[in-house]
């Protein structure tokens, strides 16, 4: 199993200030295993061995490493076609079961359904994942953003 | 299949629907695909909107080989004895995310429970595999083609299987033969070819499409053996025929048909009673012949009645007719179902 990681950061070109935001997406299968003391228990695995119907858990990991705050902070994460999403873990995201046209916590959407009829979007139907935050990055500062998906 | 995911690097807001093509099956995204996940972040920067920052990265799907064998039907297969190609109808299901093969193997229980709850006493002969080659749900002989593996089996595919066996016809009602077809999943390999075995991956990821056998222990299955098997069972329904045959006197010429008396010149009526035991198979064409005493003669204005009901110990006349020649009676019964009684009436003179 091929396991590549990349990491593109377009960088802000002719500025006075050397502007940085750094960005990382992983993702680790999540099982269950039995520990040293005979207990069962979850466990994050690299991704080595994966098959449909397995937990996954994305980690997306920011970090300004700029000199000056970030404003207007958005973080958009379309869903893998073969990835069906399984719900948020840290707070303050919204989805869009739309391509990204309409944004909102998943209980506020609704898709057209196979007879015409409007019916509740559902976690399957996800699209997108968003977090927008309110309050600018400072410089230095860094966090992480999760989300859980299932192998289709 | 491996499908190749372009990676974007924008310079703007992605709002678009994620563009990786790659198929879902029922049974899961195929084994090879490889998944990559896009994040992107907008921000500004003293109100000045920045250029777009993507991260990416990628995992492949691992080969996840299931499969099942079910038998079609719930009820076993009902057979007489000495009858050839009896049919027992299984399905093999490939749950895997990707192309097998799948080679078949028929093999028969020694003793224990069969599928169907009866116990395994005998072994059926002649055990064939074979294709439904036209599809059709019915096994037919010599359109269906025998074979000894399922080529190319694409996920999520099935195709259905006949055992096809012969019965011996020394076995009485009841027996009970049980069969089971096992399928093992082999690589995909070359078509019109069994491909190899497959083993799963164990210890280290290795750097392509890793194998995880994921079949079940579903009705005795050993898990996660890349193998699966299914029961069925042929019950043999035989007839049990049992013969009487009984007679009275009509009438005599002395006392007429009042206490009629077994003297010379008496009329006798004999009734051969065929009686089928319960549980039974309906016998047919039952044939009957029966030598008369040297001391009576048969009575031709009565005649030969055959198919007649039973009231009791009493003899009803049936509508059918016999033939009376050289001294023998002979008549046909044409079926006695499971637990009912049959006869065939004719009359002598006592000499």
């Amino acid at each position: 199993m091929k396991y590549a990681l990349a990491l593109l950061a377009a960088l802000l070109p002719a500025s006075a200030f050397a502007n940085n935001v750094q960005l990382e997406s992983q993702v680790f299968v999540e099982r269950i295993v039995t520990g040293p003391d005979g207990k069962e228990q979850t466990a994050l695995q690299e991704p080595k061995v994966v098959t449909p119907g397995e937990k996954l858990v994305f980690e997306l990991n920011y970090k300004n490493t700029g000199s000056k705050p970030a404003d207007d902070f958005v973080v958009t994460n379309p869903m893998p076609a073969a990835v069906s999403y399984a719900g948020g873990e840290s707070d303050g995201s919204v989805v869009s079961v739309d391509g990204g046209k309409t944004w909102g916590p998943l209980a506020s959407l609704k898709v057209a359904g196979t007879d015409g009829v409007e019916r509740a979007a559902q976690a399957s139907d996800v699209t997108h994942v968003r977090w927008t935050f309110a309050q600018a990055i400072p410089a230095g500062a860094q966090g992480k953003l999760t989300f859980r998906g299932t192998v289709k | 299949m491996i499908f190749k995911t372009k990676l974007l690097t924008a310079a703007s807001f992605i709002g678009g629907l994620a563009i990786a093509a790659t198929p879902a099956y029922a049974e899961g995204t195929s084994a090879g695909a490889q998944v990559t996940n896009t994040v992107t972040l907008n921000y500004k920067v003293d109100t000045v909107q920045q250029n777009a920052v993507t991260a990416t990265n990628t995992f492949t799907v691992d080969r996840k080989v299931n499969l099942t064998v079910t038998e079609e039907g719930t009820t076993t297969t009902s057979v007489a004895p000495g009858v050839t190609n009896a049919v027992t109808t299984f399905t093999v299901t490939n749950n895997s995310n990707a192309p097998l093969d799948f080679a078949l193997a028929a093999s028969q229980l020694a003793g224990g429970t069969a599928a169907h709850g009866g116990t395994d006493n005998f072994d059926v002969t002649n055990v064939r595999i074979f294709a439904d080659t036209n599809n059709n749900g019915t096994f037919d002989s010599g359109t269906d083609q025998v074979i000894t593996y399922l080529d190319e089996i694409a996920a999520d595919a099935s195709r259905r299987i006949f055992v096809v066996a012969d019965v011996p016809n020394t076995r009485v009602n009841g027996d009970v033969a049980g069969v089971r077809l096992t399928a093992t999943a082999r690589e995909a390999g070359a078509a019109n070819t069994q491909g190899a075995a497959i083993t799963q991956t164990t210890g280290a990821n290795t750097n392509g499409v890793d194998t995880v056998f994921a079949d079940t222990n579903a009705n005795g299955n050993t898990a996660r053996d890349g193998a699966h098997f299914a029961g069925d069972d042929y019950t043999v329904s035989a007839a049990t025929l049992t013969v009487t045959k009984a007679s009275r006197v009509i009438s005599d010429p002395v006392n007429n048909t009042t206490n009629p008396k077994m003297i010379p010149g008496a009329i006798v009526e004999y009734c051969i009673v065929v009686a089928n035991g319960a549980g039974a198979a309906t016998a047919t064409d039952i044939a009957i012949s029966d030598i008369l005493p040297a001391q009576t003669a048969y009575q031709t204005s009565y005649g030969i009645k055959t198919n007649g009901t039973m009231t009791g110990s009493t003899c009803n006349e049936g509508a059918g007719s016999g033939t009376f020649a050289n001294g023998t009676v002979s008549g046909t019964i044409a079926n006695v179902a499971a637990g009912e009684a049959r006869n065939l009436l004719f009359r002598v003179t006592v000499n």
